[in-house]
């Protein structure tokens, strides 16, 4: 009969978060649909494709080279794309100073004759940049197009029948073709992942964990927050009801709720998106069950500990922007430095994110331990978040 | 005497719990209902020194010098009471004097400093499942759920204590009938008046249906009719042999409790039925006679039932007896004897702020006392100077003295006839 009435006020706390929810659009809107809604925007309006640099290439004028953008379009290639072409470095300048441009390239005076001399020419690229990928990202291009100019310069040469380059260990090479003497190598790119890797496709997945984690944090730590402030708690602990039934109902109606969410996420990723599941759909529930319990328990933890509402929010707020950066969300763990990496494991959604990204996108769990770690993050936050409300129902 | 046995003995009138005695067919049925309870009539009150006491047992409420110390600061101090089973027992007191605090301990919220309470033969702080499932409980604000409708609070509630579907349905059907919220039941409990919200939360109290009903300040914030219907409501399920433990900082609501606990500054001050506190307040009865003619009221001796004689005006003389039925009448033929002539004689029965200020001011005086030197004299009869015999050309007569014009004027007097006096 105990253990009945225990089931009965559980499922009564659990009817009641439910019922609450549904009551409140906007909460439904905001904390449901929102992140749902997000996730849509996100996979159906990103490109994946990056825009061009707008480059002024500046020749010497001693040289008559041609100014014609179109010829050193074909050179540049993908990723540059050469909208002038002037002897004027400093009007060049001033327009990359403007922001009218964003890379500025300046042939060298001779190239030809600095090479002949044994000398290295320098092709120089300038930018105006302060966003740090950006600028990784144009000298990627800049050294791209120094590497083909070399070449170019190696074709020409031995278009021409130069010595320098005909002869190895004695070897007469001039039959070989000019552009594997300019060059020898190239590089053959190949990747053993099962299927070709896509923005969305890379993204969708952690999207989906992080918007779990945030949904369950601000969901139930908001509610309880609700009831101590209202002054239900009071009622609670007058009441047969216990911490253990108070915790399982919220556990259990958000997670319900997270797992609603999940599904058509799940549903929106896979059936319009496109994202692929290689994996076992028995284990990406699991790993999700795995995420929901644990930031259910985050989110107790937060509403124990927090005196007001908007403490519950800031707190959930930060626990959604150490997501953002610690979690390999936007910037690999790896580049941070070893306590920031070990800190990260704190997060539920660092291990979310790369359990359903392997099983979504390479079919099988690599890191088997982690799953592991997020079992025990929901374990020791629960078990904590009990404890601090038990000790809250304990007579002061 | 239970309340039985006072019903059939017919000999009410010997009995200091008068709210029994007015309730009568009601009250007795309740008590024939419930007569293993032996409901005694309550400690303090007039018939109950040396005749019938609550057994502590039988009590749903025992406190013992209950005290609670916050910091520096006593919030209550040695407070001890009694619950009789079946009956609306109220601590009363103005805002800050302790009385949630004392609620908070019976409820085990609060672990007292000192002291001891049982509840329903339990010790709060180990409160098991059963006992708490005996208990409803109304804290003083609303802390139900304003996006739920009014029939799924009373059900959250009824599954929390215990109840399971095929009762509780029944349940929060009879409870919302009985609070008149059967017809708002699919109304949100954000749209219902203040009113309909303490109702909701008193349905919510008694879904269980508890032994043991704990309301704080069930009436506070409420407009007078609300607070009529709602003290209408507590009566009813008193009725039904629920027992009611109510606090209010309404003075006045005394009335409506068949036994008050009077707490100032954390200290019970007075703990009796609300005759027997009107009793301690003044020494006795209060009489009230006006004469045809001034009359000066300090050729007048005490009696054996008349302790204080107080001119209140040139022709109102205001005593107490032991007894009004008895005293009335000597104190007319002594002022008769005197040369008086009495125009109208009545017992006056004080407003309970009257009684709790007096009661308060007492206590007041007896903290103030220091241990070991005498205490203060009793207040001598108090004496109104007269003024010159006045001149039939003259203008009207001023009137009495403010402070006994005031008292006049608050009391409820209550008519009784000169010749029955």
């Amino acid at each position: 009969m105990g253990l009945l009435k225990a089931l009965n006020r559980v499922l009564a706390l659990v009817g009641k978060e439910l019922v609450e929810v549904m009551r409140r659009p906007a909460a439904i809107v905001s904390l449901v649909l929102g992140p749902f809604l997000v996730l849509a925007i996100f996979g159906l309006g990103y490109q994946g494709i990056r825009s061009d640099l707008r480059t002024i290439v500046v020749v010497p004028g001693n040289q008559a080279l041609p100014t014609n953008p179109a010829q050193y379009q074909d050179f540049a290639g993908p990723g540059i794309r050469i909208v002038n072409v002037t002897t004027d470095e400093a009007a060049a300048k001033a327009e990359l100073a403007g922001d009218a441009v964003d890379l500025v390239v300046v042939i060298p005076a001779d190239a030809r004759a600095d090479f002949e001399a044994g000398r290295q020419a320098a092709l120089r690229v300038v930018m105006n940049q302060a966003d740090p990928v950006q600028a990784n990202y144009a000298s990627f291009l800049a050294e791209t197009l120094a590497a083909d100019v070399n070449r170019e310069l190696f074709k020409q040469a031995a278009a021409e029948g130069k010595g320098y380059v005909v002869s190895v260990g004695g070897q007469q090479l001039a039959s070989i073709p000019p552009e594997v003497i300019a060059s020898p190598i190239k590089a053959a790119m190949e990747n053993i992942a099962p299927i070709t890797p896509g923005i969305v496709g890379f993204f969708g997945p952690a999207a989906l964990a992080l918007i779990l984690q945030h949904m369950c944090i601000a969901l139930v730590a908001l509610s309880v927050v609700r009831e101590r402030r209202s002054g239900a708690m009071d009622l609670f602990r007058v009441s047969p009801v216990n911490p253990i039934e108070l915790i399982l109902g919220k556990v259990l109606s958000y997670g319900f709720l997270g797992g609603v969410v999940a599904f058509l996420s799940m549903l929106l990723l896979v059936g319009v998106l496109g994202v692929p599941v290689l994996g076992s759909l028995a284990l990406v529930a699991a790993v999700i069950g795995l995420l929901l319990l644990a930031s259910l328990g985050l989110g107790l933890l937060i509403s124990v500990v927090s005196d007001s509402e908007r403490q519950a929010v800031q707190l959930a707020l930060l626990a959604l922007l150490a997501s953002m950066f610690f979690s390999g969300f936007i910037l690999p763990i790896a580049e941070f430095t070893q306590p920031v990496q070990v800190a990260a494991q704190v997060l539920p959604v660092t291990h979310g994110i790369r359990l359903l990204q392997d099983l979504l996108l390479r079919g099988s769990i690599i890191h088997v331990w982690q799953v592991g770690a997020l079992a025990a993050i929901a374990a020791v936050l629960l078990a904590t978040s009990w404890v601090l409300l038990r000790r809250e129902f304990r007579p002061t | 005497m239970t309340h039985a046995a006072l019903a059939a003995s017919g000999g009410a009138s010997q009995c200091g719990w008068r709210t029994c005695i007015r309730r009568d067919a009601g009250a007795c049925k309740r008590a024939q209902r419930s007569l293993a309870w032996s409901l005694a009539d309550p400690p303090g009150s007039a018939c109950s020194q040396g005749r019938a006491t609550i057994a502590a047992a039988d009590a749903a409420v025992v406190a013992d010098g209950l005290t609670r110390i916050f910091d520096d600061a006593t919030a209550v101090a040695d407070v001890s009471f009694e619950v009789p089973p079946g009956s609306i027992f109220g601590i009363i007191g103005p805002s800050g004097s302790g009385k949630t605090t004392t609620l908070r301990m019976v409820m085990g919220s609060i672990a007292p400093t000192k002291g001891s309470v049982r509840v329903l033969g339990d010790e709060p702080l180990r409160f098991r499942r059963q006992t708490r499932e005996r208990i409803g409980y109304m804290p003083q604000q609303f802390v139900l759920y304003p996006d739920l409708t009014v029939s799924e609070n009373v059900d959250f509630v009824g599954s929390l204590f215990g109840l399971f579907t095929w009762r509780r349905r029944g349940r929060v059907k009879d409870v919302l009938r009985l609070l008149d919220l059967w017809d708002v039941r699919k109304r949100r409990a954000k749209d219902l008046s203040g009113g309909m919200q303490r109702r909701l939360e008193l349905a919510c109290a008694l879904v269980h249906e508890p032994r043991l009903l704990i309301l704080d300040e069930p009436t506070a914030g409420l407009d007078p009719l609300l607070r009529l219907t709602v003290w209408k409501e507590l009566h009813r399920i008193r009725n039904a042999g629920v027992t009611i433990l109510v606090t209010t900082q309404y003075v006045g609501e005394t009335e409506e409790c068949d036994q008050v606990a009077l707490i100032s500054e954390g200290s019970l001050i007075a703990l009796s039925d609300p005759n027997g506190l009107r009793r301690a307040a003044f020494g006795g009865d209060v009489v009230e006679i006006t004469t045809k003619a001034t009359f000066d009221a300090s050729v007048l001796e005490k009696g054996p039932q008349v302790h204080e004689i107080r001119q209140t005006g040139l022709r109102e003389i205001r005593a107490t007896v032991d007894d009004a039925g008895e005293g009335l009448p000597e104190l007319v033929d002594a002022i008769n004897a005197a040369g008086g002539d009495v125009e109208a004689a009545r017992e006056a029965r004080p407003t309970f702020d009257e009684v709790f200020a007096e009661l308060v001011e007492r206590h007041r005086r007896e903290l103030a006392q220091v241990p070991g030197e005498p205490r203060d004299p009793e207040p001598p009869v108090e004496q109104v100077s007269l003024p010159p015999a006045p001149d039939p050309n003259a203008g009207p007569l001023p009137g009495p003295p403010s402070v006994a014009a005031d008292a006049t004027s608050a009391s409820e007097p209550e008519e009784v006839p000169h010749g029955a006096a």
